[in-house]
């Protein structure tokens, strides 16, 4: 390809990521050393954000809250998209009906998917999983306002919510295993077990990390299925990042974009934090391919 | 490939099958109101093709106001736009619509509580003027006296009043009339009533309240603490939250507490409509505003079921009752380029007569003697309950105080902090906004 063509190809891309990403950026970065209300110039106020910020206590109990939820919906993900991604890959005929009957969740607008999966637990609204605890003779089970099974109930929608995205990477990455691999594994005595461990998993670890990438980058940024799951997230400790954002920059009015921005910068270096190793392997990866 | 297409359209079709379901679970008429009507909506259209930009939350007792405006309002050449909004996104869209010197929206729903501040700020064009040259051509003067002032500060009337809520009582009459109970006047009362319905065996949580943790409990302290004569702030700007009447208040919510549902710092106002239509609770206390709903067929088999009554008092000697009033009403932002008094003839004609009769009896109209016994199923109660409401104070930084004080309040209904310490926060938390 030709340098004029690339650049004739390349350009548009350049500017609209230049437009939605680069600018809102550089905005951002300015705007967490001033203090910024709408429709007026900032006021720099040097490091005054980051120090309010990171002497919250509401802070450091949403950086904790998000990232334990990140760490255990990663986990949950990887390992039943894998089982259910395993179990697709061997059904041929009703593989189409089950795929997209699994995506529904996906598909599902967040805050309309987690409003419908808290009625589970809301008595006012049938409550079918209190119902189900009730018959095998269980307490009632306060889900909206303990941490705990509130943090399990978070936990939960996040998986139903993303659980097809993994299983259809990681089914699209099986899908690459040459069959001539696992035929070897079994002339050499490898059971089932053994070979999803020794010789799949190795296999698509690429896969694997694409899946852990993207899953960590969406939880960090979990926001509007707490509306509706955890109405007393401040209150209880399971308020996310993104929520004590909103509530602390324009909830009830707030004006504090200075404050907001900061978080915000301190939540990218965060991200960027969990994902090194990730982003390490997809390098070291690439690498070896070249 | 043949094979891959043999597979993608299934998949595909389900997609855009579940794709169509959901979109048009988010259809419907933006103003199709049973309480809504068509009134006479004389301005002068500017030339040109204009648009108006409204912003105005969704509720049963507001959409008949909106719903007239836009519906009579709208010509060929003047069009008003008002999409559908919750109450949490008006309050953003009005703060950043009226941070610049160019707004969004050239007609904005406001309420009592937020008037003093925007009106210290000089976010709103005073109305007076206008008020004096409109008043006899849209019977204006036939509007409580008692709301002008609460849409009012300094001597500058900020928004034409639409409507009012106020607290109301809805009890189950059939369960009342079963155990030979009175309708509960004072909390007490209503701990009796509650306590008979619970040793009866007809339910766990008899009482029902909105203290969802958002503007909804420190609404429920503050008509508690209006009960008693108090509020958070002095009309001078004193804070007053560590009083023997903030203290008083905090305790009588603490007292109905074991006889509401467990999770009731997360239950907002349909969530309390939705226990009383599903018959978990008898007794709840909501604004007037969501009674309409308990009245229909459609929404609850026990709809024939349902009484109402003015709000009891904290105790029998407090001089109120657990009420708060809010006032809702239409104000024109500062910054909006269009006419102003183009903008009041709309405003005016949606509160006119015939659109406040219309809107009975999803909405108690801002009009005087509009709501009677005859004309609302809860009519009586509402005007019980309006007589018996203290009337507000008039404070910049009441609404600032309310946000700031809410988790600490949360966090002693919910037995996190004791009453003392927390009413001790509170009083700090206020006093620093209060400077």
């Amino acid at each position: 390809m030709k340098a004029r063509e690339f650049w004739l190809l390349f350009f548009p891309s350049l500017l609209i990521m230049g437009a939605l990403l680069v600018l809102p950026l550089v905005r951002t970065v300015r705007w967490s050393f001033e203090q910024v209300r709408y429709g007026t110039p900032g006021t720099f106020v040097g490091l005054a954000n980051f120090t309010d910020a990171l002497t919250d206590p509401r802070f450091h109990r949403a950086v904790v809250f998000t990232v334990v939820v990140t760490v255990i919906t990663t986990a949950i993900l990887l390992v039943v998209g894998y089982i259910i991604a395993t179990g697709i890959n061997r059904i041929t005929t009703s593989r189409p009906l089950v795929l997209g009957i699994m995506l529904v969740s996906y598909v599902l607008p967040n805050l309309v998917g987690a409003v419908a999966f808290s009625w589970l637990f809301d008595d006012n609204f049938g409550g079918v999983v209190n119902r189900l605890i009730g018959f095998f003779g269980g307490t009632q089970v306060l889900w909206f306002t303990d941490q705990v099974p509130n943090a399990i109930l978070v936990i939960a929608n996040t998986v139903w919510h993303m659980l097809p995205f993994a299983m259809l990477i990681i089914l699209a990455g099986l899908q690459g295993v040459p069959n001539e691999l696992k035929e070897a594994a079994k002339i050499d005595g490898a059971n089932a077990f053994q070979t999803h461990i020794s010789v799949i998993i190795p296999t698509i670890r690429g896969v694997l990390g694409f899946v852990t990438l993207i899953t960590i980058m969406d939880v960090l940024r979990m926001f509007d299925n707490l509306i509706p799951l955890s109405p007393q997230a401040q209150n209880i400790g399971n308020e996310s990042i993104m929520l004590y954002v909103y509530s602390v920059a324009f909830a009830d009015g707030a004006e504090n974009l200075g404050l907001g921005s900061a978080i915000n910068v301190l939540t990218i270096i965060l991200i960027l934090v969990m994902l090194i190793p990730f982003i390490r392997g997809i390098f070291k990866e690439a690498k070896a391919e070249r | 490939m043949a094979h891959t297409q043999h597979r993608a359209l299934p998949v595909l079709a389900l997609a855009a099958a579940g794709i169509v379901a959901l979109t048009s679970c988010g259809a419907g008429s933006r103003t199709d109101n049973a309480n809504s009507t068509t009134v006479s909506c004389d301005y002068t259209a500017p030339e040109g093709k204009t648009t108006v930009n409204v912003l105005a939350y969704n509720s049963s007792a507001i959409d008949p106001f909106t719903d007239t405006m836009v519906s009579s309002c709208t010509t060929d050449d003047v069009t008003l736009k008002h999409d559908p909004i919750d109450f949490g996104g008006q309050v953003t869209k009005t703060t950043a619509t009226l941070a610049g010197d160019t707004g969004t929206y050239d007609i904005i729903e406001t309420y009592g509580f937020v008037i003093p501040g925007f009106g210290e700020e000089g976010k709103l064009v005073p109305l007076n003027d206008l008020w004096d040259k409109y008043a006899d051509d849209y019977g204006l003067d036939e509007i409580s006296q008692s709301m002008v002032e609460g849409m009012s500060y300094d001597g500058d009337i900020y928004a034409i009043p639409m409507q009012a809520q106020m607290f109301v009582l809805a009890y189950r009459t059939d369960i009342f009339d079963d155990l030979g109970l009175e309708v509960p006047t004072t909390f007490d009362e209503m701990i009796t009533a509650a306590e008979a319905i619970k040793s009866a065996g007809l339910m766990e949580y008899p009482i029902a309240l909105p203290w969802l943790a958002t503007a909804d409990v420190t609404t429920g302290f503050q008509g508690a603490m209006n009960s008693l004569g108090a509020d958070f702030v002095t009309a001078d700007g004193q804070v007053t939250l560590d009083t023997p009447e903030a203290k008083q208040a905090v305790e009588a919510m603490l007292a109905l507490k074991p006889y509401m549902d467990p999770q009731v710092t997360t239950f907002d106002q349909p969530k309390v409509q939705q226990q009383m239509f599903n018959g978990t609770a008898a007794m709840s206390i909501m604004f007037s505003g969501r009674m309409f709903d308990l009245t229909l067929d459609s929404n609850s088999k026990l709809a024939d079921s349902f009484g109402f009554a003015g709000a009891p008092k904290i105790t029998a000697d407090a001089p109120y009752s657990y009420n708060r009033l809010s006032i809702d009403g239409w104000s024109i932002p500062f910054n909006t380029k269009l006419d102003h008094d183009m903008l009041f003839q709309m405003m005016a004609s949606a509160v006119s007569e015939d659109a406040s009769k219309a809107s009975v009896p999803a909405a108690y109209p801002a009009r005087e003697g509009m709501v009677t016994e005859k004309n609302s199923p809860y009519g009586a109660a509402a005007n019980d309950s309006i007589a018996s409401a203290m009337p507000p104070i008039v404070s910049p930084i009441a609404a600032d105080i309310t946000n700031e004080i809410r988790p600490i309040l949360v966090s002693i209904l919910n037995g996190q902090i004791s009453v003392d310490d927390g009413l001790a926060q509170m009083q700090a938390a206020g006093e620093k906004i209060a400077g």
